[in-house]
């Protein structure tokens, strides 16, 4: 991926600004040529990996000529750089094509299934990283405490173990053994609810995919405020809140962890491709109807409008996360604007 | 290890073969060609149907095939039991391509069985009956077929059916921009040519003589010609013809979601990826169905038992292994179908490469190889190894003149000789200064393949054989399989209820290995022209018998299918060949 430290010793710009506005503008102009690349290059890695449609259905009756006639239709026929530019100029033209498989417009696909896995992304984000800095915090705060040491030891736990296993384990507990949960989808079958009833339901049988999730992300997070923490409560600036005699909390909480934090806005850039990606297989575990499924099926189908198409949407995701990460720091950080 | 964690370890293993089949791939490649078949093409077996099973010797059950009865049902979870009037069916998502004539996996197909109706419908053995259809007519030396529609058959919006929807969708099979996987073209009714690749409105060779009598004229028939003609669904043109005109598909596309058609159920409600939920068509013309409401709730194969088991489905297709049959038995409540799977799997050969193109070297690879050890130690008791590749249970099987090639090294050996295959100073053997290398394309992640290679690296090595393996996805083997560059694989085929097909004809579409035998191709056009089946099973038989002596692949097994079925559930009609989606009006509740 793009490193946005690099991009950030060249950020000239004022917030609110015309500066700003020029900056943001002259990013999303270098966007262009980088999201070329990238879709030449996914083109052609998917135009290099064997089989296509045809052969990934393997159907037994299907006769050569219509085999033929089906490549022609989906193009398939077609030499692969004719391919890309009838495929990238639909893309200009906003039309991302038909998926094969679903047999209906990729971006109504993609709007069939993100969705659910937004709702699981965002709850496990806003949790894992409510969790993280508090215990970060606490872990820099109280180093090398017994506190510090059982709580890196749980989150390399929660980090190391493989997620379908804690996705199993937990249906066999929560569901199985206590009956607390179902074991999976996203709804009770056969309710049609609607309203808070509805809402409930889904928030149900979302708890323990978002569980496992926050698990995961956690930890790593975690160690990253930590670290963060750690070095500014070293800074004089610390010592000096303290010395006027200022309260620990607000020494904490207000100057040093203001400061800790900015790093993680860069982190934070990251977390809006991942919003949107679908997690493929605590899906398949939790058997939640999210795009990571669809996903990993379209590519094992080689199901190209829609492996292509969501992979370049996830790619201007990633650029357009960069971006905001970018701004975000400038506002956050005096220390890096241009003066 | 108690029970509880034993249900645990079980998932876990389970949920690792679907991840592991995440490599493979296309367990969900099923498809259905030409309206005929309701095939699954299985492409690949791949691992999350096709997952391993233990091996238990002290199984006495010997090859399980049957129905194990519920025990004890006073073992049913209240939530089920209390669930009166509405049946739970778990399987794989539907692509939410709910128009028969674009579906193409089974799950879509499970669908569209229960809201489309057509002329014929297949029975338990493999054979067709009328459904929609009152009466055929076969005239004119076998061109020429007259089909007489039931009278006062109705869609569920009140639309009466009449053979023009019938027509519609002739148009749209032929359409130049039918996109689906059927192919009409094979019926070869006379003017499709002209409809498809010309110029033409109409299809010439159909005449419409009155709303419920259709009359189709084809240039040439075979014994798949009435199956093709009569899988034809029925879809009201009044609700998918509007925007349709020749060349533009996209207005009937746009209703997938929204099915009409005249079957037992009708779709009111579809989430993808969560559940398809049906109500019952009170008019249907078979009758009112007895369940009033059928929910389609997607599962997977990690859940799909504990969903069954904690009351949240009633049945769901599970993976036949020696320990989720035990679960199965052990939860009370439910009856398990055991069926012998539509498909066999097979070690294929370039049989344009000089050592394969000795039918001697082809026999002495299938004595070589301990296959009943492989397929044991794959599927337990829950498979057959073969030695044609035809269904236990088709009508076209048979077991006469044929020779079952149980493992034996002394006469593999022999027929090396014979072949002038002789033992190198290496121990290798080697004729005209080639040595007997095999390269093996194995499938990744792929139970079989995993069984099987060690067993045949040793079994290989004792001929005096060199068998190495590459490790490539299900898809890369493919290409290299169609393209020839390769020398041997392991992969599976599904059959359909007919025994025709193409795979061991010269030249044929599906023939990967290069295939060519004069006496095959012979009986294989007579059996495809013969309309009677006693006839054609005399064909057939004596195909069987040159295709198990010419050892044109090394056929391995036929493995079973599993449905686990809550017992209060009753009046299904399974079989190999007619599924469950089939009976469903037919299916009652206890109460």
């Amino acid at each position: 991926m793009l490193s946005s430290q690099v991009e950030l010793g060249i950020s000239i710009y004022k917030p609110g600004g015309i500066l700003m506005r020029q900056y943001i503008i002259r990013r999303l102009l270098q966007m262009i040529p980088t999201l070329i690349g990238i879709s030449i290059i996914v083109f052609a890695i998917s135009a290099m990996v064997p089989g296509d449609f045809i052969t990934a259905k393997n159907n037994p009756n299907m006769t050569a000529e219509k085999a033929e006639q089906l490549r022609h239709i989906y193009g398939l026929d077609k030499p692969e750089y004719e391919r890309y530019f009838i495929w990238a100029g639909n893309m200009l033209k906003g039309n991302m094509g038909d998926s094969l498989q679903h047999k209906q417009p990729v971006t109504e696909v993609i709007n069939t299934y993100v969705w659910n896995s937004f709702i699981i992304a965002l709850a496990t984000l806003i949790l894992s990283w409510v969790i993280a800095v508090f215990t970060g915090v606490f872990s820099a705060k109280f180093q090398y405490s017994f506190f510090d040491r059982i709580v890196t030891l749980t989150v390399f736990l929660c980090m190391s173990l493989p997620s379908f296993f804690i996705g199993l384990l937990l249906i066999k507990l929560f569901a199985l053994d206590w009956k607390l949960f179902p074991v999976s989808g996203m709804t009770t079958a056969g309710h049609n609810d609607a309203g808070w009833a509805y809402i409930k339901d889904v928030v149900k049988h979302m708890f323990l995919p978002t569980l496992v999730l926050t698990m995961l992300s956690t930890g790593s997070l975690t160690r990253y405020f930590r670290a963060g923490m750690l070095e500014v409560i070293r800074q004089d600036y610390i010592r000096t809140a303290r010395a006027k005699g200022l309260k620990e909390v607000t020494v904490i909480f207000k100057h040093a962890l203001r400061n800790a934090l900015l790093p993680a806005i860069t982190l934070l850039g990251f977390e809006l491709p991942a919003l949107f990606g679908g997690a493929m297989i605590l899906e398949k575990v939790f058997v939640w109807p999210g795009i990571g499924q669809v996903y990993l099926e379209s590519i094992n189908m080689r199901d190209y409008p829609f492996m292509l198409g969501f992979t370049i949407f996830l790619s201007i995701l990633t650029l357009l996360g960069n971006l905001l990460a970018d701004v975000l720091y400038g506002i956050a950080d005096p220390r890096i604007r241009l003066k | 290890m108690t029970k509880k964690w034993s249900v645990l370890v079980g998932l876990v293993l389970a949920t690792s073969m679907v991840l592991s089949a995440c490599g493979g791939g296309n367990n969900n490649a099923a498809s259905s060609n030409a309206p005929a078949s309701a095939n699954a093409s299985n492409a690949g077996e791949s691992a999350s149907t096709e997952a391993s099973a233990s091996t238990d010797a002290n199984d006495p059950a010997g090859n399980a095939n049957g129905v194990i009865k519920a025990s004890d049902m006073s073992l049913l979870p209240a939530s089920a039991a209390a669930r009166k009037d509405t049946l739970i069916v778990g399987m794989t998502a539907p692509q939410g391509i709910f128009n028969p004539l674009f579906s193409s996996t089974v799950y879509d197909n499970y669908v569209n069985d229960v809201i489309f109706d057509y002329f014929i419908t297949v029975k338990a053995d493999g054979t067709y009956e009328n459904s929609l259809a009152d009466s055929v007519e076969i005239t004119n030396d076998n061109k020429t077929y007259t089909y007489h529609l039931k009278q006062g058959v109705k869609y569920t919006d009140g639309t009466p059916v009449t053979v023009k929807d019938y027509y519609f969708a002739l148009k749209v099979y032929l359409d130049p921009k039918y996109d689906g996987e059927s192919d009409l073209t094979l019926a070869k009714i006379v003017g499709s040519d002209e409809y498809k690749n010309g110029s033409a409105t109409e299809i010439s060779g159909v005449k419409i003589i009155d709303d419920n009598t259709i009359q189709i004229d084809v240039s040439d028939y075979d014994a798949m010609t009435q199956v093709y003609l009569g899988t034809i669904p029925f879809i009201s043109e009044a609700y998918y013809g509007k925007g349709f005109k020749k060349g533009s598909l996209d207005s009937i596309k746009a209703l997938n979601t929204k099915p009409l058609g005249s079957g037992p159920y009708v779709l009111s409600s579809y989430k993808a990826g969560q559940e398809v939920d049906f109500t019952a068509n009170d008019s249907y013309f078979k009758g009112a169905p007895k369940v009033k409401n059928m929910i389609y709730r997607t599962t997977t194969d990690g859940t799909n038992l504990s969903l069954i088991q904690s009351g949240e489905t009633d049945m769901d297709n599970i993976t036949v292994t020696e320990d989720n049959v035990e679960e199965l038995k052990a939860m009370g409540f439910v009856d398990v179908n055991i069926l012998p799977n539509n498909g066999y799997g097979y070690i294929g050969m370039n049989l344009k490469e000089k050592k394969f193109a000795d039918q001697k070297v082809r026999q002495a690879l299938t004595y070589g190889l301990n296959r009943k050890d492989i397929v044991e130690g794959v599927y337990g008791s829950y498979a057959n190894v073969i030695d044609i590749p035809e269904s236990k249970v088709s009508w076209a099987y048979t077991d006469e003149g044929i020779n079952h090639y149980d493992f034996d090294t002394e006469k593999a050996k022999q027929l090396l000789d014979e072949a002038g295959w002789k033992v190198g100073s290496d121990g290798i053997r080697e004729k005209d200064g080639e040595k007997f290398v095999i390269n093996f394309s194995a499938t990744a992640d792929n139970p079989v393949v995993d069984a099987l290679l060690p067993i045949m690296t040793q079994n290989y090595k004792d001929l005096g054989i060199d068998l190495k393996a590459e490790t490539l996805d299900f898809n890369a083997i493919m290409e290299k399989a169609d393209k020839g560059d390769y020398d041997m694989y392991f992969a599976a085929w599904g059959l359909t209820p007919d025994p025709d097909n193409t795979v061991y004809i010269t030249n044929g579409a599906q023939n990967r290995f290069g295939y060519s035998n004069a006496t095959v191709d012979k009986l294989m056009a007579e059996g495809r022209k013969e309309l009677d089946t006693e006839k054609r099973k005399e064909i057939y038989k004596q195909m069987y018998q040159e295709l198990n002596k010419d050892v044109p692949a090394i056929f391995m097994y036929q493995r079973t299918n599993m449905y686990g079925i809550s017992g209060r559930v009753t009046g299904f009609d399974l079989s190999p060949y007619k599924d469950f989606d089939l009976s469903l009006y037919q299916v009652q509740l206890q109460q």
